[in-house]
């Protein structure tokens, strides 16, 4: 008797504590499922919106890197241009002369029209873009010996038949609403059919400045400004971030005076940056007289906004470097000098240099600074000197973002794909600089 | 068999000690504070030359403490105050014309935990020498770290491999690369923070014997926790507690014969 009962208490007890512990189990494992399942939602959420945005951006900026480009004899004709002779003494005449006119000629023989038809003529006229009289004027003053010469040269079409021919415009609606006549569509075939009408890979959207013409307007020289303005951060800050940090974190006295200026610096990371141009139009531009627009300003600026982030990264990679590998080289009888530069600093060198390429490709990004100091400019011409005035790339977009034609909203976009190549460079270079100097230890 | 039956096992029987070395060492009431906090007592303990002597003691006693006085690496530490008189031949080594940077070329250290550079086994050796200008060309320095990697009985093991990382070597080659290292620049003492902690029992065999090996020509400051190690490779033993020095004397005596009650429970091991 006793035994049964014996057997059946403690079987009863055995199944309530496993009874228990079940029940626990299937809940821990219950909130391990459910955190792993917010987990993989917030990613695929990240993932999702990354996919629209660079969907929408490529899918409207493809056309970008395309322009409708018309393949046109020009006479460059004497009665204009004057002799080759004439033109070596004195540019007036080349630099005055009627370029669209010489355009116009040229379009007229080949879709054969009587210069006498003045619409006609008008229509033809208009599928070039105005923006010829520069291209023109480059390849005469180029090579005078072209004056009398007739010449097969590739124009750029008018930006409003750039969007015709890439489908941006509905051609089906009455002729009276849309930018292209009936005319010139049948000017359009023709020269479409007869292959002098392509669409080429656009060089210009690279090399050109800012224009009001979309057709010949480029980030050129936002690159060129982008590319002034990196130089002079990198310049700048990585050489005083990293000496900063390494007093800091290896020589400075850890008292109330350095905790003080740690937290400051963890603040300035923090503070919104058009608080930094506001500095750099008070300090650099209307106390130093730099000149406003510069790339000198910007990349001042830009330093300045930089340098927190560098130091932060630096101070990390520093800590992040073993104390014994510093007693090791204290114990042999390295001076402190000796310890940090020939062993803490080389240990430290991949994650500074991560920290610096991140601050690059943020300061690469920044907008809101430049637009106090003047970097918002109509700037045709690259800056031969950081001093001279610039644009930068996000300024570029910006400006470029608040045109109302179709041909803007395109190189808008691609101008974006344009910053994230950049960016996408810069980042890629800090993953591989990060794996190729990693030390394991 | 008692304890101490098992200790007296384990004690040295090597060629019997010279009764008396002269001193290499001499540390004086030397008081260590960690701000507020008392670590040392004021210790007063001479270290005899060419002798192993190893400092025992149950955790937070302070012969970690004491180790880090004798070649200032406590120096590294803000919070840290030295007191008290260390000699190293008779000289102050906290001296301000005796410098930090010749005193730890005198008194090397091996850490806890193996801790090569993140370079070639070459250049892990050559750092030493290198900044201490003691090659004049590129043939002694490679005299140097051969013979220092011969000393601490590594070069047969990696002389085919000099320019390989010293971090791809076992855990017990790795800390007799940090070893020959430290022989490199000729120091006078070498001290050792639980060289053996770390590793497995047959490298720590290797590296006990290697250190009965360097008592030849260097005198050497070994913290163990394990006392079979202090009976095994030490000549002189102190016991420390709770940042007092609670005795010191010939290894042999202390675990036959300790004097302190202290000394007595630990190595019967009743506490630590």
């Amino acid at each position: 008797m006793t035994d049964v009962t014996a057997n059946g208490l403690s079987d009863n007890a055995a199944d309530t504590t496993k009874g228990r512990r079940d029940i626990g189990i299937r809940k821990r494992y219950a909130s391990e499922k459910r955190f792993k399942a917010y987990g993989v939602a917030a990613i695929s959420l990240g993932i999702f919106a990354l996919v629209f945005l660079l969907f929408t951006v490529v899918s409207k900026g493809y056309t970008a890197f395309w322009q409708t480009e018309i393949r046109v004899p020009i006479t460059f004709s004497q009665d204009m241009l004057g002799t080759p002779e004439q033109a070596a003494e004195s540019q007036t005449k080349l630099l005055m002369a009627n370029y669209p006119q010489l355009a116009r000629e040229g379009l007229a023989r080949l879709l054969e029209i009587d210069p006498e038809d003045k619409a006609a003529m008008t229509a033809a006229g208009k599928l070039v873009s105005t923006g010829v009289s520069v291209e023109l004027r480059d390849i005469v003053m180029g090579d005078l010996s072209k004056i009398g010469t007739t010449e097969e040269v590739w124009l750029y079409a008018d930006s409003e038949l750039d969007s015709a021919m890439k489908g941006q415009y509905d051609l089906n609606v009455p002729e009276s609403r849309r930018p292209i006549s009936d005319l010139q569509l049948e000017y359009i075939q023709r020269l479409e059919a007869e292959g002098y009408l392509q669409q080429r890979f656009n060089w210009g959207l690279f090399t050109h400045g800012a224009s009001s013409r979309a057709e010949t307007a480029g980030v050129g020289v936002a690159i060129l400004g982008s590319a002034y303005m990196m130089l002079i951060v990198l310049v700048l800050a990585l050489p005083i971030g990293v000496a900063a940090s390494i007093y800091l974190e290896e020589f400075a006295p850890k008292n109330k005076f350095t905790d003080l200026i740690e937290v400051n610096i963890n603040n300035l990371a923090a503070v919104p940056s058009i608080v930094f141009g506001l500095l750099g139009l008070a300090v650099f531009i209307n106390w130093f007289g730099l000149p406003r627009s510069a790339a000198v300003v910007g990349g001042l600026v830009l330093t300045l906004m930089t340098l927190p982030t560098i130091i932060i990264a630096t101070r990390a990679a520093l800590r992040a470097v073993p104390p014994s590998i510093r007693w090791a080289a204290l114990g042999l009888g390295a001076s402190k000098n000796q310890t940090v530069f020939q062993h803490v600093l080389p240990l430290a060198a991949p994650g500074i240099l991560t920290g610096t390429i991140i601050g690059l490709a943020q300061a690469l990004g920044e907008t809101a600074p430049l637009l106090l100091i003047g970097m918002v400019a109509f700037v045709a011409d690259y800056p031969d000197t950081p001093m001279d005035a610039a644009t930068a790339l996000p300024v570029q977009i910006y400006m470029w973002a608040n045109e109302a034609e179709r041909a803007f909203v395109e190189r808008t976009s691609g101008a974006i794909m344009i910053l994230l190549g950049f960016l996408a460079l810069m980042n890629i270079t800090a993953i591989f600089l990060r794996r190729r100097f990693e030390q394991r230890w | 068999m008692n304890m101490m039956e098992h200790f007296q096992a384990s004690l040295n029987k090597g060629p019997a000690v010279p009764a008396q070395m002269p001193i290499k060492m001499k540390t004086e009431n030397v008081k260590v504070h960690y701000g507020d906090k008392q670590a040392l007592n004021g210790i007063s303990l001479d270290v005899k030359e060419r002798q192993v002597t190893a400092l025992i003691g149950p955790s937070g006693c302070g012969k970690s403490t004491y180790l880090r006085c004798l070649n200032r690496m406590n120096d590294t530490i803000d919070a840290a105050k030295v007191s008290g008189k260390i000699l190293l031949d008779g000289d102050d080594i906290y001296d301000p014309d005796l410098d930090v940077v010749e005193l730890r070329a005198r008194v090397g250290m091996v850490f806890q935990k193996p801790n090569p550079f993140p370079k070639s086994i070459f250049d892990n050796v050559s750092y030493g020498p290198k900044i201490h200008g003691l090659a004049r060309n590129k043939d002694e320095l490679a005299g140097i770290v051969e013979t220092s990697l011969k000393r601490a009985g590594l070069w047969n093991e990696v002389k085919d491999r000099l320019d390989e990382p010293g971090t791809g070597l076992s855990g017990g080659q790795q800390q007799r690369l940090c070893i020959a290292r430290a022989i490199a620049v000729s120091p006078e003492v070498i001290l050792m923070d639980e060289p053996c902690s770390a590793l497995d029992p047959i490298a720590t065999a290797t590296v006990e014997t290697l250190i009965d090996e360097l008592k030849q020509n260097y005198t050497i400051v070994i913290v163990t926790h394990s006392m079979q190690q202090a009976a095994r490779v030490s000549q002189m033993t102190a016991m420390f507690h709770l940042g007092d020095l609670a005795e010191v004397g010939e290894t042999e005596k202390m675990f036959s014969n300790p004097d302190d009650k202290r000394t007595q429970d630990y190595i019967m091991g009743r506490f630590g």
